[in-house]
Order: structure tokens, then C-alpha cells, then sequence
């Protein structure tokens, strides 16, 4: 009689176990189900649009020939000079937050601040940035999409400097200081290269972000057909031209969507892995 | 003879000269940390300035009805925040609710069940899930998921529990696949990984001791998880399933292209609806005036909404492990 309700009691908690136990292993899947289409897809729809036209020729009107250099060099050129505005203020915000005022009330509130700004929306950013600089320029600029971009790569540079420099061990600052070597040249000679990798990784990460960001950009950096060297007027970059591409009924646009697409995400992808592997190396 | 010149050489160098070069250079280094640090400060109180004065005139107008005004209508100049807020909210909602339990089973497959090797590739997977830009989550949840939501999901939806009392009033037509719950699916697929992220790694904090005298018990997997990891670990999860709230709140290009914009206060969550990001995404462009105002304050309440769903999180979590 014993015997029969433990063997019940077993058999109901290890069929529950297996149950529950599936259910992880069907999400797991699912997971990389999820992964796949979208790669899949992506792949699917995008090489067959890819030709050298893509890389080669601005956007086109649909039925005549084109592609997507110029939103490519809009890419480039905003991603490259936000990072250039970025990560030296985040590094150096970092290094005020960890080396000068690490547990001071007022750093606890900094650090506090920096993380709200690091999980703001970034549709939140594009709205500030057309308030603060596309309205007083009277109209859509390269300046205002590297200003947005800047405003969200600041944060994730300044949070990885912080987890950084909190890992360099205190003996190699006492020692600097025990040379007589001044504070900034202990920073830049002895800290700052034992924290590189990490601080670099993040860099790539932010450069990652930022550079598939389409919301900040709708209506600062705007979008443009024409390839526009200057840092005045509106200029296209890729996530922006999905966007306008994918909308557009016309099909030849529709497929320089999907080459887009393809481009931006299997360059993002690839800057992930990047940064992961300089990551693992660390370890 | 080294050791002459050498000391000769010494005492012609001015070591007062030095240290003065030395500490003017340490309080330049300093000034610049320290303005850096205050830049970043005063960029979220920018953001708020320029967010509260922009949408001053739309609180002048309607006072603070516009928070409780329900229609949302360019021509007749009426704007009332409660229909993109009702998107927002609800698709998050039921976005978390897809999220969170798939979240946790891929965890806990992660740490408890998965063969070593596989345990890393796996992982990178779902993180990589996390870097894919959200604008491709909107054309693939457009040209893929859209026409199986219109064809398959949809009907079915409204077929069964549409005919439910109560519950049938949230799956009635219109249905043409974008739509609320469509929205909802896409976002719970892009906040999957940041949650699953952070709860593998607040498992991974359980001390192994604690797993294993439990297992050593007789305890099953299931068991182990349900009554030792989530309970151990419950702050932690907390505050990720906070920060994946965070994040589908604010969400713009995935919901923007599957959502169907429509600004309505609606009781079906598969017709098409709007949300505040959405809604400044899709007619930002073309606003001004009090139209652009009042789609400025509503990017101000869901600033104010998301900053408080992710001081919460910041909170639950404490600072050492977030984000």
C-alpha cells in the first residue's frame, strides 16, 4: 500500500519533471528557431538582391538602376564621428566616476543617471536632439544624427569604462604612486592599458548599437537619395533607407531593402562576434 | 664616474619645475573627468528641459485632460495621450507575458540541462538575437510574420476564443494581420534574449553548493529550479524581467512596422492600435504645431514611464550586477 503511493508520488514528480524539463528544451529551440528565420530571411531576401550596383550607386527612383552608397557612407560617416565624439567623454566620465569620486553620494547619483540614459528609448534621444538642434538649424543635418547617435553611444561607453576600471587591481595604482608618477600619467601609462581590451570591447559594442539605430535618426539626420558630403543637410544612412524602402510599393525598391538589411545586420553581427572574441580573450 | 655624472646631471634637473608641470597637468586630466562626468549629467537634465518645454503648449491647451483624453484626431485638433499609452502598455504586457516564461526555460536549459559543449555556442545564439537591430525585427515581423498572423492566427483566434463571452470582446475583426497582439509577438521575441541573458546569469550565482545538496536530496531538475534558483535568484529576476519591460516600452521600429497605426481606443488587441512610439515615429514628420507638441509629451510620459520601470529594475537588482 506504501509502496504504491510513493510510486505514485515518484512517478508525478518525475513526470512533471520531464514535462517542465521539455518545455525548456522546446523554448531553447524556439530561441534559435527565432535566430534562423531571421537570418533565414534575411539571407533569402537579400542575396538574391545583392549586386555590385548596391555598393557602387546612389538610390534610386523606382525602375532605373541604383543602390545603396550613399546610405552606406551615411552610415559610416554618423556612426564614425558620434564614436569620435563618444568615447573619449565616456572614458574620461568613467574614469571621474571610478578613479576620483568612486562612492561619493554625488558619483552614486552620476552613475545612477548614466544607467537611465543607457535604457532611455532611443526614439526619446531623436526627439530631444530635433528639439535641441534640428529646429534651431532649420532642418535635417549629419550633425544632428551624429549628436543622437553620440547621446547613446555616451552611456554604454561610460558603464564599460566604470565595470573596467573597477577591475584593475589597486595594487598597480599604488604603485604608479609610489614611483612619484602624477596621476594622469599613471591613468594613461599604467590604467588605462590594463583596462584596454575592455574598454575597446565596448567601444565595438557601442559602434554596434549605434550603427543599426533607426528611430534617433528619422528626424534628425533625415534622409536623402544623394550622395551629400557635407555635415549641413540631411543625409541617408542604411537603417533610415530600410525604412523608407521597405514602405515603398515599388519591388526594385523593396529587394534594395532587403540588400540593406542584409548589409547592416551581418555587419553588426560580425562586430558582435568581434568584440566577443577580443572579450573571451581577455579572460 | 657613471654614478658622478649621473648625480651631477640630478642636481641639475629642477624637481620643484617638474612637480609644478605635474600637478598643473593632474588638475587639467581632473577638470576634464570631472566635466565629462557632469556632461553626461546634464544631458539627461537637456533631454528633460527640452522635452517639458516642447510640450508645454500642449499642456497649456488641454491642462492635464490630455493625459485622459481618448481621441487622438489631427484634423479637429484634439489630442488625448490615452490611446498610444494603452498601445504601449498592453502590447508590453502581453509581450512580457510570452517572454518571461520562455525566458526562464531557456535559462534554466542553459544552466541545468544543456551538454557542456553546446552550452556557449547556444548561449551566443540568443545573444546574438540581442544585437540584431530593431529595425529588422520590424521587415521581418512584417513580411513574414504579418501573413501568418492575416492568414492562419488571426481567424483561428477569432474563430475559438473570439466567441467566448468577456474575452471574445479583445479578438474581433478587423484583423488584417498588423495589429496589437502582432506587435506584441515581435517585441516579445526581441526583449527574449536580453531577458534570458540576465536570468542565466543570475542562476549562474546560485551557489553550487546550494544545487547541489538539493539534488544530492533527490530533488528533480524542475525541482531544483522552481524551489531553489527562482527563489535564491528572485530579486535578480525581478529586475531583468524590469529591464525587458524597460526595453519593450520604448520600442520603436519593430512596432511601428507591425502595429497597424491606428489612433483608436479599442477594445480588440488584434485590430490594428498605436503606440507612443509609433505614433511620434510615424507622424513626427509631418507634425507641427499643437500635433507636435502633443507628440512630444507623449514622448515625455513615456520617458517618465520608462524611467520609473527602470529605476524599479536598478533597484531590485542593486548596482552590482545590472544591465
Amino acid at each position: 500500500m506504501e509502496d504504491t503511493i510513493r510510486q505514485n508520488i515518484m512517478s508525478r514528480r518525475y513526470g512533471r519533471n520531464r514535462l517542465m524539463m521539455t518545455l525548456s528544451v522546446v523554448a531553447a529551440g524556439l530561441g534559435m528557431f527565432f535566430l534562423a528565420v531571421i537570418l533565414g530571411t534575411l539571407l533569402y531576401h537579400g542575396i538574391s538582391s545583392l549586386s555590385l550596383d548596391v555598393f557602387t550607386m546612389t538610390i534610386p527612383a523606382e525602375g532605373s538602376r541604383g543602390g545603396l552608397l550613399n546610405a552606406i557612407y551615411g552610415t559610416v560617416l554618423v556612426t564614425f564621428f558620434a564614436i569620435l565624439i563618444a568615447a573619449p567623454i565616456g572614458i574620461l566620465a568613467g574614469t571621474y566616476l571610478i578613479e576620483y569620486a568612486n562612492g561619493s553620494k554625488l558619483a552614486e547619483v552620476a552613475k545612477f543617471i548614466n544607467d537611465i540614459l543607457l535604457s532611455a528609448p532611443s526614439i526619446i534621444i531623436g526627439v530631444f536632439v530635433y528639439g535641441a538642434i534640428v529646429v534651431p538649424m532649420r532642418g535635417n543635418s549629419a550633425i544632428a544624427g551624429i549628436a543622437a547617435l553620440a547621446l547613446i553611444a555616451l552611456p554604454v561607453v561610460n558603464r564599460t569604462t566604470q565595470d573596467m576600471l573597477l577591475l584593475v587591481p589597486n595594487a598597480l595604482r599604488e604603485a604608479t604612486a609610489a614611483l612619484g608618477a602624477p596621476r594622469w600619467k599613471a591613468m594613461t601609462h599604467v590604467i588605462y592599458r590594463s583596462a584596454w581590451t575592455g574598454i575597446l570591447t565596448g567601444i565595438l559594442l557601442a559602434v554596434a548599437r549605434i550603427s543599426g539605430e533607426t528611430a534617433p535618426l528619422l528626424f534628425t539626420a533625415g534622409y536623402s537619395k544623394f550622395m551629400n558630403a557635407g555635415f549641413t543637410g540631411p543625409i541617408a544612412t542604411l537603417p533610415v533607407a530600410i525604412n523608407t524602402l521597405a514602405a515603398d510599393p515599388g519591388e526594385d525598391l523593396k529587394r534594395l531593402a532587403w540588400a540593406g538589411a542584409l548589409i547592416i545586420t551581418v555587419a553588426i553581427l560580425a562586430i558582435n562576434i568581434l568584440a566577443r572574441l577580443m572579450g573571451g580573450r581577455r579572460q | 664616474m657613471v654614478d658622478a655624472t649621473n648625480a651631477a646631471e640630478f642636481s641639475r634637473v629642477d624637481v620643484s619645475a617638474i612637480t609644478k608641470t605635474f600637478k598643473l597637468q593632474d588638475r587639467i586630466f581632473f577638470f576634464m573627468t570631472l566635466a565629462s562626468a557632469a556632461l553626461v549629467v546634464l544631458m539627461l537634465l537637456a533631454i528633460l528641459v527640452v522635452l517639458v518645454i516642447d510640450a508645454l503648449p500642449t499642456f497649456q491647451t488641454y491642462g492635464l485632460s490630455f493625459l485622459w483624453g481618448t481621441t487622438w484626431s489631427a484634423p479637429t485638433e484634439k489630442f488625448g495621450a490615452v490611446p498610444a499609452v494603452m498601445g504601449t502598455l498592453i502590447s508590453s504586457l502581453i509581450a512580457m507575458l510570452i517572454a518571461v516564461p520562455l525566458s526562464f526555460g531557456i535559462a534554466i536549459f542553459l544552466t541545468e540541462l544543456c551538454p557542456g559543449p553546446l552550452r556557449r555556442p547556444i548561449g551566443t545564439a540568443i545573444e546574438l538575437l540581442a544585437g540584431v537591430p530593431s529595425i529588422i525585427y520590424g521587415i521581418v515581423g512584417l513580411f513574414v510574420l504579418v501573413p501568418l498572423m492575416q492568414l492562419y492566427i488571426l481567424p483561428f483566434l477569432i474563430a475559438t476564443v473570439g466567441q467566448v463571452p468577456v474575452i471574445g470582446y479583445l479578438f474581433q475583426p478587423p484583423a488584417p494581420g498588423v495589429g496589437l497582439l502582432t506587435a506584441s509577438f515581435v517585441l516579445a521575441i526581441m526583449v527574449l534574449p536580453f531577458i534570458t541573458a540576465i536570468t542565466r546569469d543570475v542562476f549562474l550565482t546560485v551557489p553550487p553548493m546550494l544545487r547541489e545538496s538539493a539534488y544530492g536530496m533527490g530533488m528533480t531538475t524542475w525541482e531544483v529550479a522552481r524551489n531553489i534558483l527562482i527563489p535564491y535568484t528572485r530579486r535578480g529576476l525581478v529586475g531583468g524581467v524590469m529591464l525587458g519591460l524597460g526595453r519593450a516600452l520604448g520600442e520603436t521600429m519593430a512596432v511601428t512596422f507591425v502595429v497597424g497605426s491606428v489612433t483608436r481606443l479599442q477594445s480588440s488587441i488584434i485590430s490594428p492600435s498605436t503606440t507612443i512610439s509609433a505614433q511620434i515615429a510615424n507622424t513626427f514628420g509631418e507634425a507641427d504645431g499643437l500635433q507636435l507638441s502633443s507628440l512630444i509629451a507623449l514622448g515625455l510620459l513615456l520617458f517618465i514611464l520608462s524611467f520609473c520601470v527602470l529605476a524599479l529594475a536598478k533597484w531590485m537588482i542593486g548596482r552590482s550586477d545590472s544591465f
